[in-house]
């Protein structure tokens, strides 16, 4: 087993003729596999596009993405998803006609999910196991008091931990989290904080894209900043604070901020 | 006569809410508009007719008639409209909203231009009359009356069948797949293939209407199967509130009873006749316009449950 | 070889009609956002308004035709105002869904007043002209004119007029538009007007080339649909050259296959086009 889990390779993306990701020369890193990787960068240097483009909403126009040594450019989402890999989004994605339980709940393989399973009633068993399962990361989350609630009635940060929620139920081996911290309150932010800190002692891999790089650069053990859809600058956490280029480009303005 | 019109609404109603309880767990659960529909509902018929009637003779044009027993017609019904959903559905789910809405249109105009223009299949616009069917009588039973009650007992079945479907995880799946593909697609769910699988789920009840439908009228032809019934079962979905089994068997029966009450007044001269036609036309159109704009059901709903 | 080429030229015809009648429901669709199935029936309300003006009241054509064209635009735009207006923000399925209604209102009024029955205009025998053992009659030549004035004089509006220009605008992104002080209003006013006097004036040439019964409407929206389809619901210039494209296709396949299957033509491009292409012709591909 390499060290390396997951590779870009001249990642290079284009909406029409304005390049998104990939600057130059097209995107190049590796991520190594249990490293904590935070990515940061200011707004529309394309980090959620990179996020998207390795877990397959989006396809690279140029390049190649490989998690684990398979080439994830003819996979679906859902195909790279199986492969093991979460993700949530930078706009919180829930189910709306689903209850806080159930959002939770689709995230699991589930052997009594098809129609003829429905049909013969045949899944009452498999459902109270992994009901237990469910409750467990929503436990973890700090939303198992709204399991039954209604997900209309959750906040934007609520929304966030109940996307994580989904995917830590789905033991994913790399998880990619965008922007977690955005709209949760402290209360959450340390439980979050706690997740991210046993996961990566499991040795997931995670990759973290944040503003909140108080938060970010306790956690991290490599950062890769971007800039206008290239890479600005790669390196260890304390390296990456102090390096001219970066401190001009983005940690600079925003730490004043 | 109030009588003849309660047990005619009860068996059209009945069957043309296998209809609109199909479409109803095609769009408002899996979130499909399906502008098609009437071509299930004769792939249906038509495959009724051509596994029941006997072998062609005369002046028939048809090429096959395998004089089966009726239940191995309505077997065939169901098969053939799955078949017909396999493969309209196969190429055409990637594609979203209005897009999918044309493009079944579309396959069912092709069908419906096909079953007119090659004879072979079924007389061409012809149709093909006196389709076999069992005879209630020989059970003592009034040949009205058993067939209504087939249309109800399909009807329920139906219901029973997809209120057991969507009441379990697969119930969850196709809720999460309308809801967000992308979001259901992260977490691993194959969301293509739950599309193309309540798509063809809902297809087959269609052709067991389709064989229905042929055994009450005794007949199959092109003209029976227009884009009318599509915008008909449609507009019942409409007006029964597109979001509940129920809500869409009472605006197929409400619809139905609308459409034989117009037809039970005695009109003088053909021409009368023809504009009393027209102006269902109208108001039925009206009235989905209505709904429609004020969505009357989603708000007593709504009431209901604050 | 002169029956083919004699079809392809019979094609193009068809095709300009086509053009005709699909242009108003494209120009629907991108400003309005919505697929408008009772589209057709405009072509219907204004062929038989001739009709009317021209057989029973005994008016000239032209007067005829115009008047017919002018109520036709306006009955568009009370339609778009009373029933559309209000559900847009219900979205394009609910605002698709309704138009079967209007279509069926349309219609069924058309049924009531004028009944079943093959109606004809008022106006001279169709003269035919000959080139090359080739053969088009004037009403003919007339439709592929007018629908090269249309579609010339409506380039010409949404590139150069100012109210074309916020028409362009609001089909592209309508928030920005009202934000940037575009007259939402009076840009919709002028949609209605101008995609619903396009159906008047294609149904007034389906009265000159064709007889006229009351489910003609049915009939057209058929092939309207596949040429939009085809166009990708895009641009003018995708309308004009999926009309050609549809038109051609139907009128040379009478060429090997029997003339019945004609109408199934354009659905079978249709379909074949949006497996291969799903955006249509025209489209822009999306993420997927």
């Amino acid at each position: 087993m390499s060290d390396t889990i997951l590779q870009l390779k001249g990642v290079i993306k284009e909406f029409r003729k304005f390049r998104a990701v990939g600057g130059a020369e097209g995107l190049t890193f590796d991520v190594r596999r249990g490293g904590f990787l935070g990515l940061i960068g200011p707004n529309g240097a394309g980090k959620s596009t990179t996020f998207n483009l390795i877990s397959g909403v989006l396809e690279p126009t140029m390049g190649t993405v490989t998690f684990d040594g398979t080439d994830l450019s003819s996979l679906s989402i859902a195909e790279i998803a199986g492969l093991g890999l979460g993700r949530t989004f930078q706009t919180p994605r829930a189910f709306d006609s689903l209850s806080v339980l159930d959002n939770v709940m689709v995230g699991l393989a589930h052997d009594e999910e098809g129609p003829l399973a429905a049909l013969l009633g045949r899944w009452k068993g498999t459902e109270r196991a992994l009901t237990g399962k469910a409750e467990a990361a929503l436990e973890r989350v700090g939303l198992i008091a709204r399991r039954h609630d209604s997900v209309s009635n959750l906040s934007g940060g609520e929304l966030r931990m109940l996307e994580v929620a989904r995917q830590l139920v789905r033991e994913p081996r790399i998880l990619l989290l965008d922007e977690p911290t955005a709209g949760v309150d402290p209360t959450l932010q340390g439980k979050l904080s706690q997740i991210l800190s046993d996961l990566h002692a499991q040795g997931t891999t995670l990759i973290v894209v944040e503003h909140n790089l108080g938060f970010l650069m306790s956690l991290a053990d490599s950062v890769v900043v971007l800039q206008n859809g290239g890479l600005l600058a790669q390196g260890a956490p304390d390296d990456i604070r102090r390096d001219p280029a970066v401190i001009a480009a983005y940690l600079g303005a925003d730490h004043e901020a | 006569m109030i009588y003849s019109l309660i047990l005619t609404t009860l068996m059209f109603g009945a069957m043309f809410s296998v209809l609109t309880v199909s479409l109803n767990l095609q769009y408002a659960r899996g979130g499909m508009i399906n502008f098609g529909t009437v071509a299930y509902f004769a792939a249906g018929a038509y495959a009724y007719a051509i596994v029941t009637q006997e072998p062609p003779s005369g002046l028939d044009q048809y090429a096959l008639g395998l004089n089966a027993p009726w239940w191995i017609g309505f077997i065939a019904a169901g098969i053939a409209a799955m078949v017909f959903a396999v493969i309209t559905g196969w190429p055409t789910l990637r594609l979203r909203g209005e897009y999918l809405a044309l493009t079944t249109f579309a396959f069912a105009e092709v069908f419906h231009s096909i079953l007119l223009n090659e004879r072979r299949i079924g007389n061409g616009s012809v149709g093909m009359a006196n389709v076999e069917r069992p005879d209630p009588a020989v059970l003592g039973l009034d040949d009205t009356l058993a067939y209504t009650a087939a249309a109800c007992v399909l009807m329920l079945l139906t219901a029973w069948v997809f209120h057991r479907l969507l009441a379990s995880p697969y119930g969850r799946l196709v809720d999460a797949t309308h809801n967000d593909e992308i979001a259901a697609e992260s977490v691993g769910k194959n969301t293509a293939r739950v599309r193309l699988q309540i798509f063809v789920i809902s297809a087959i009840p269609i052709g067991f209407a389709g064989a229905l439908y042929a055994m009450i009228t005794t007949l199959v032809a092109p003209a029976l199967f227009t884009a009318e019934v599509t915008f008909f079962v449609w507009i019942a979905l409409a007006l029964g509130g597109e979001r509940t089994i129920l809500g869409a068997i009472l605006g197929t029966m409400a619809l139905v009873f609308f459409q034989e009450a117009v037809r039970m007044i005695p009109f003088e001269t053909v021409r009368s006749a023809q504009i009393a036609a027209s102006v269902e036309e109208v108001i039925t159109g009206i009235l989905f316009i209505i709904v429609l704009r004020w969505q009357p059901w989603d708000r007593l709903a709504r009431k209901a449950t604050t | 070889m002169t029956l083919f080429a004699q079809f392809v030229l019979t094609g193009i015809v068809t095709g300009c009609f086509l053009i005709l009648a699909t242009i108003g429901f494209s120009f629907t669709r991108r400003v309005e956002g919505f697929l408008n199935i009772a589209h057709a029936e405009l072509l219907g309300v204004s062929a038989f308004t001739t009709w009317a003006l021209n057989k029973l009241l005994g008016w000239n054509i032209f007067p005829s035709a115009f008047v017919a064209i002018v109520f036709t635009a306006f009955v568009g735009l009370a339609i778009g105002r009373i029933v559309y207006d209000p559900i847009r923000r219900f979205g394009p399925s609910v605002m698709l869904i309704t138009s079967v209604g209007v279509a069926y209102a349309i219609g069924g009024t058309m049924d009531a007043l004028i009944g079943t029955g093959i109606r004809t205009l008022d106006i001279p025998l169709a003269s035919s002209i000959r080139f090359w053992g080739l053969r088009i009659t004037n009403y003919q030549l007339l439709v592929v004119v007018l629908a090269v004035v249309a579609c010339a004089s409506l380039a010409l509006f949404l590139n150069k007029s100012k109210t074309g220009l916020a028409i362009r605008a609001m089909s592209a992104n309508p928030e920005l538009a009202a934000s940037r002080g575009i007259d939402v209003q009076k840009t919709s006013r002028a949609t209605w007007l101008i995609s619903s006097g396009m159906a008047g004036l294609a149904g007034v040439m389906l009265g000159v080339i064709a007889t006229l019964s009351t489910d003609i409407a049915f009939h057209q929206i058929l092939q309207i649909l596949a040429v939009a389809i085809l166009a990708g619901l895009g641009s003018l210039y995708a309308v004009i050259l999926s009309g050609l494209i549809v038109g051609v296709a139907m009128d040379v396949s009478v060429f090997w296959i029997p003339a019945g299957y004609r109408p199934l033509i354009a659905f079978a491009v249709v379909i074949l086009v949006l497996l291969i292409r799903p955006q249509g012709l025209a489209g822009s591909a999306q993420s997927k």
